[in-house]
């Protein structure tokens, strides 16, 4: 069906945003300036899996140009935070735990980063260290200690659809194998920043920082600080690429507090070890594949098992490792799949979004096992793929039903063609 | 010696948030004082391109040149929710929120035109942010000029508008599910490598993309996301990895963690497919993730169809591709 | 903290400002005089975002010290086109879709400023090299490649070049 022409849509227009991007008047939050405005630093933790047991802050406290230095005592009220669930503490108090190196212990504030970064280094902690589990299968183990209070195993997740035991009885050749990704970081070139400021006559708490979901982010702060949400104001800055990476709560709710104790404009912004540390990764997934196919090149049946480390806490983790099981068999039509996924902490750097979101992590398994299966069939990985693809009407692992807009098969003929596959084999 | 080698990849990305989460978009386009047309969204662009998207679609819609597009600063007190820029969803949820509100500010254009022109709506053109009547092109009015004659009458020239398509919660026993995600945007990418088997270092020369993506509102955006994706799909494969030793990141830098440069590009082609079939803004889908999770896989194949050894934990490094080269030469 | 008064050119202008021992380069380009589209990418000459030219060279201005830049003249993005007016090389990064997040761009269109000057009908091959030093996570480089291409062309072109080499 041809569609009526279009003046705009489809048209190579230039990014709305590129001209001040080009001439470095795009303000990026580290971009903004206010007078009188303090500077903020974490001390983060330790060791990564440990009860804080003593903090002192008088060394640091002493250094002319601190203003402010908060530790958890002086926030009790404050909530956890957390994009899915409410795991993540603001700040690790005494005879409570650290469970991954990123964990803030006190946030500092003073005159300028340099006295910030100096009196950080000034704090003395104490810690009663744990076992650090840093394998996910050992922390499914039934000995290893719990890092939250229930299970290591955060969720379960399972698939099935169709018979796999059939499935594999109508296969002539069968392929297991087990995949393994590692922890990626996103590493948008912006490292995260912000800026808080207190309005003592509105009470509201502004804040220009990065969040790829300004009002998510903005309930977030608001229910860990206990305010009504109209009272933390976020104002999008530039942002600096985000991958996934700008979901989690970074500077706001530290930033937050420093702007409510000094009443002055508060800046943060993270070194590159800090956000590779502290901020999201991408899950890496152990994946556990069996992939079943009848002699003429018809898949018949799909097993899983994923384990994704999620790291200390869980992030987007409940989402991303059962969405890549269910992108298990790729765009192809398989009758019956069955699927297991563990989302399972750990005392790594949490992991969370990151561009593809666990399907990423799947489509290696699932590729490189039709790669596999196309050499053993001796079929060719383009007709392999075209006579598996998917057509309108086409189950998903799921069980949904494709009714709209599926061109995988043109995807694949157009690219055979692009490489002239035929004559290059 | 060097050895070339050639592999694919097809994959899917069901995107949204989908399973039953409430996920939508909220827009409203209105008719400012100051000659320009402003949208309100909270739409992230994190460089995308959504910004740019929701102009051409609000241009395309109210037949006004993109200049004319004001778009607010993200701001949570100015703006309502946009849902996240994740999932592949903003030119989808976004875009179709900003359609709609486009076209219910158009709708009123015509509504409040067809009383200043006493004439019904089929007498009525729309060019290039003026509405007239066919039979006198001459007399018109400027959308701002009807703006005003709008707020005489107590009313103004605005549209607010959401889209919250409906997806269902998967069942916790089987994952099944009548609508999962919204959509599915397709991918399939051909990539030809070159491995130095005595150094074992991967070399990626082309990659040829053809991507399902329903209509490209921007095509040169498009491909800006298929060649963005596919360089940090090269990453993953041949050489990110943050090591994590008991708990404790040992190379949290820039040289320990090595992202592909400039040297790592590889020739670029592209296809779109695009047959305007999906319920997105003129037919369009989501193309931020689909864009990168091809090439891992198409590279690992590539890898093996040049020097027959396959590697199943990624990245695929140098040291990895010798110690396999090794074992099978041991093994013959 | 002892200061130290130190002065440059910056875009052209005389800056006589005070420092310490400490400040690096970045630090007093973006906090003291406010040009902030000098970026910060990793703080360890690793990404290129802090790119600026001084006294001819491309820098990574977060491992200098500012009192390294006295008497130096200096080169940021804000000195680059005039009066509202883009350079061809910016005017190439918006029209070739070079631009994706735009926090590599600044020291992005440095380093190819740099190139240019030096070798104004480089292969795409000299530009990948020339511009290997600034780290773009976004744009997988290619209509970065295509920006610097067209800048070229134009450039040469209005010099009475090579303009059509490329055409």
């Amino acid at each position: 069906m041809k569609k009526m022409p279009k003046r705009y849509v489809g048209k190579n227009i230039f990014k709305v945003d590129a001209q001040d991007k080009v001439t470095g008047k795009a303000q990026y939050s580290d971009d903004i300036y206010f007078d009188d405005m303090l500077y903020l630093k974490i001390k983060r933790a330790t060791y990564p899996h440990a009860y804080l047991r003593r903090i002192d802050i008088s060394k640091a406290q002493k250094i002319p140009g601190v203003v402010k230095i908060i530790t958890a005592a002086d926030i009790p009220e404050v909530k956890n935070f957390g994009l899915i669930i409410k795991d993540q503490p603001v700040l690790i108090g005494i005879g409570r735990k650290m469970r991954y190196m990123g964990d803030a212990l006190a946030i500092v504030i003073a005159e300028s980063k340099e006295i910030a970064s100096k009196a950080v280094k000034l704090i003395e902690v104490e810690v009663e260290k744990l076992e650090v589990i840093s394998d996910p299968l050992r922390a499914m183990e039934k000995d290893a200690p719990l890092i939250h209070q229930d299970s290591n195993i955060l969720a379960t997740h399972y698939l099935e659809k169709g018979d796999v035991k059939k499935g594999f009885t109508q296969a002539d050749v069968i392929v297991e194998n087990e995949y393994k990704t590692s922890f990626l970081d996103q590493v948008p070139l912006q490292i995260e920043a912000g800026i808080g400021v207190f309005d003592p006559e509105t009470e509201i708490i502004k804040l220009w920082a990065a969040t790829q979901w300004l009002h998510d982010t903005q309930a977030d702060v608001a229910q860990s600080l206990g305010l009504p949400k109209e009272k933390i104001r976020i104002i999008q800055p530039v942002i600096g690429g985000a991958f996934g990476k700008k979901e989690d709560i970074s500077v706001h709710i530290h930033l937050a507090l420093a702007a409510i104790a000094t009443k002055r404009p508060v800046k943060f912004s993270y070194t590159r070890e800090e956000s590779m540390i502290a901020q999201s990764k991408r899950h890496p997934f152990i994946i556990q594949m069996k992939t079943g196919v009848t002699k003429k090149g018809y898949l018949t049946a799909c097993q899983v098992e994923v384990i994704g480390d999620t790291g200390a806490y869980a992030s987007s983790g409940l989402a991303v490792v059962h969405k890549g099981m269910y992108h298990c068999t790729g765009p192809y039509n398989v009758d019956n799949v069955k699927g297991v996924a563990h989302t399972v902490y750990t005392n790594n750097t949490y992991c969370g979004a990151m561009r593809g979101f666990g399907a990423t992590q799947m489509a290696f398994a699932y590729e490189s096992q039709m790669d596999i299966l196309s050499h053993k069939l001796e079929i060719d990985p383009v007709q392999f793929r075209l006579q598996n693809a998917y057509n309108h009407g086409s189950s998903t692992p799921n069980g949904q039903i494709l009714t709209h807009s599926v061109g995988v098969k043109e995807t694949i003929k157009e690219a055979a063609d692009m490489t002239g596959w035929k004559e290059g084999r | 010696m060097k050895k070339q080698g050639r592999g694919m990849a097809t994959i899917m990305f069901g995107f949204g948030y989908g399973e039953g989460f409430p996920d939508h978009s909220i827009a409203s386009v209105e008719i400012e004082d100051s000659g320009k047309i402003l949208i309100r969204t909270a739409a992230a662009d994190v460089g995308q391109g959504v910004l740019t998207v929701i102009t051409q679609i609000a241009a395309e819609v109210l037949k006004v040149k993109p200049e004319i597009i004001r778009i607010i600063p993200g701001d949570t007190h100015l703006t309502k929710s946009s849902g996240s820029t994740s999932a592949t969803r903003q030119t989808f949820f976004t875009g179709n929120a900003v359609k709609e509100a486009s076209e219910g500010l158009l709708s009123n254009i015509y509504h409040y035109a067809s009383i200043e022109f006493r004439s019904n709506h089929v007498e009525l053109e729309i060019k290039d942010g003026y509405i007239f009547r066919n039979d006198n092109p001459n007399y018109r009015l400027s959308y701002w000029e009807l703006a005003d004659k709008v707020k005489e009458r107590g009313d103004s020239l605005k549209a607010e508008a959401s889209f919250f398509p409906h997806t269902d919660k998967p069942d916790p026993k089987t994952g099944q599910g009548e609508k999962l995600y919204v959509a599915y945007t397709f991918v399939t990418q051909i990539v030809d490598v070159e491995v130095d088997t005595d150094t074992g270092v991967v070399e990626i020369l082309n990659v040829y993309t053809a991507a399902d993506i329903g209509k490209a509102i921007n095509p040169k955006n498009v491909e800006g996301q298929i060649e963005g994706g596919t360089v940090q799909g090269i990453g993953m494969a041949l050489m990110e990895e943050q090591v994590i030793k008991e708990g404790i990141t040992l190379n949290p830098n820039l040289t320990g963690y090595l992202i592909p440069t400039s040297m790592d590009t590889p020739r670029f082609v592209t296809r779109l497919v695009e047959n305007e079939d999906s319920e997105g803004p003129f037919g369009a889908k989501g193309i931020g993730e689909p864009a990168t999770i091809a090439t891992t896989p198409a590279i690992a194949n590539a890898i093996y169809d040049a020097i027959g050894v396959r590697i199943y934990h990624l990245p695929i490094t140098p040291e990895k591709i010798l110690k396999a080269l090794k074992e099978k030469r041991k093994n013959k | 903290m002892s200061k130290l008064t130190i002065g440059f050119i910056i875009n052209g202008q005389k800056k006589i400002i005070e420092t310490t021992p400490f400040t690096r380069l970045l630090d007093l380009i973006r906090d003291d005089l406010h040009l902030t589209g000098t970026k910060e990418g990793c703080g360890k000459g690793e990404c290129g975002a802090c790119t600026v030219i001084m006294n001819g060279e491309l820098v990574a201005s977060c491992l200098i010290l500012a009192l390294q830049a006295d008497g130096a003249v200096i080169t940021t993005i804000e000195g680059i086109g005039s009066g509202g007016h883009l350079d061809p090389i910016q005017k190439a990064f918006v029209e070739t879709g070079a631009v994706q997040c735009g926090f590599c761009t600044p020291g992005m269109i440095l380093a190819a400023k740099k190139l240019l000057e030096e070798n104004p009908y480089p292969t795409e091959e000299e530009i990948k090299r020339g511009i290997s030093g600034n780290l773009c996570r976004c744009t997988g480089y290619q209509k970065i490649f295509d920006a610097i291409k067209l800048a070229a062309n134009r450039l040469s072109t209005r010099d009475g070049g090579r303009g059509e080499k490329d055409a």
